[in-house]
């Protein structure tokens, strides 16, 4: 790539460091400071329309209701995302078992990216696309709950492992971004919450606030107690 | 349970979920409105260490050792085609080194040990601590200041002791609510990430 010319991304994002000649420091500076601000003004209002949209607010209150039923019924919770979503799906595993909060009770759950030795015989002796739904045959109860996270709705190891355990008998839930590809579309998945942009950085921000919202209204729905 | 009763149990549940949203805007919005300058000043400080052939070190407790493969991962493989693929490790992804170093009496220092072996001081040391009181993660941006490394602390509450070790860029969510603080951590290291990329194209700007 010629840094002159810099990506088609960037010239669209970054005209300044384009406008003839050399930008100077402080310009660039001031510029990057300026997209910080955009970026935060961006998560601000995709949280907001995350809420907002398709009754979302309702839906995650009934993701936690279900949730917090199937826990009361000693479900444990499996996660599974790619990249960085591996890390929110492995963020939630641990919020489940060592809450951050001390009135909230640790809950079983079990990340499906942390045992790599898993993830790379799965992937080296069937494929990628089974990473996650070998696991869930193997750890999936009836009654237990599958979280899929992914930015684009279309991993297909998430929506073979969902698949999965929708046939188990799991309660499936999916959080999705852009428009919800394939897997806000599925039959195989029971409440699935979108955050509807096509920015990933800004998808997992705002799929962590819906996250931690669905641990909020489990953890309320347990203390106020199941019926 | 009567219908009414399920009614009034899901509206007081949507408020749960209506006020955790409220605070995943209003606390990023405080905090990035006061940051930005000290952000952008961050951004070019880690260009010149990756442009040295630095590599960023990220450590944290708990959630926010996810947060720190989850920065890693960020630099390591872009999602953004065209984005150069940078040198990043997350210190707490090795359990097998790290539940070493903890063991006996001096797991406080368990994060600070792996850098005086790993760490060169070109490189960028990431600590995450949610009230800025974690000591492993004190001792290990201490460490790295010493060593030479650029030192970033990602804390919250009122920055703790963290704050007061003269890192190089401490940031401060003003905040006491766990999970808000990591959602903005989350924000805050996906824009230095973002925006590290631009001084690349100007190469006159990193020496």
């Amino acid at each position: 790539m010629n840094n002159n010319e810099g990506s088609e991304y960037d010239r669209l994002f970054y005209p300044f460091l384009f406008e003839g000649g050399k930008a100077s420091l402080e310009d660039v500076l001031a510029q990057v400071q300026h997209s910080t601000l955009e970026k935060c003004r961006e998560i601000i209002a995709l949280r907001q329309a995350t809420l907002e949209h398709a009754d979302a607010g309702i839906q995650i209150v009934a993701a936690g209701q279900a949730m917090a039923r199937a826990f009361a019924h000693g479900a444990t919770l499996l996660a599974f995302g790619n990249g960085g979503s591996s890390t929110d799906a492995q963020d939630l595993v641990t919020e489940l078992l060592n809450p951050p909060f001390a009135h909230w009770s640790p809950l079983p759950a079990l990340a499906l990216t942390n045992d790599i030795a898993v993830i790379t015989a799965v992937g080296n002796d069937v494929g990628f696309d089974n990473v996650f739904s070998r696991q869930v045959i193997a750890f999936g109860h009836k009654g237990d709950i599958a979280v899929g996270i992914s930015t684009s709705g279309n991993s297909k190891n998430l929506l073979v492992a969902l698949e999965q355990a929708h046939k188990q008998g799991l309660l499936t839930i999916g959080l999705t971004g852009y428009d919800g590809g394939k897997m806000l579309q599925s039959g195989n998945i029971d409440i699935c919450i979108n955050a509807p942009s096509d920015h990933i950085p800004r998808i997992q921000e705002a799929q962590a606030t819906v996250y931690h919202a669905l641990l909020e209204v489990i953890h309320t729905a347990l203390e106020k107690g199941i019926s | 349970m009567t219908t009414e009763m399920e009614k009034r149990e899901q509206s007081d549940l949507l408020a749960v979920v209506t006020a955790r949203f409220a605070l995943s805007v209003t606390i990023p919005d405080t905090f990035f409105n006061a940051e930005a300058k000290n952000i952008a000043e961050a951004c070019w400080a880690m260009a010149r260490r990756f442009h040295q052939g630095g590599r960023l070190l990220a450590f944290g407790n708990g959630a926010w050792a996810t947060d720190a493969q989850h920065v890693a991962v960020e630099f390591v493989h872009p999602v953004i085609v065209g984005k150069r693929a940078l040198p990043a490790l997350a210190l707490t992804n090795d359990s097998a080194t790290m539940s070493g170093l903890m063991t006996g009496d001096d797991a406080t220092n368990s994060f600070a040990r792996q850098l005086r072996i790993v760490a060169r001081p070109q490189d960028i040391a990431l600590g995450y601590s949610p009230d800025g009181q974690c000591n492993n993660v004190r001792s290990a941006l201490t460490t790295a200041r010493e060593m030479g490394l650029l030192t970033l602390g990602l804390v919250g509450g009122d920055g703790g002791s963290i704050q007061q070790s003269q890192l190089d860029f401490c940031f401060v969510v003003p905040s006491c609510d766990p999970l808000a603080i990591q959602e903005t951590h989350e924000t805050l290291y996906h824009v230095l990430w973002e925006l590290v990329h631009i001084y690349f194209e100007n190469e006159g700007l990193l020496q």
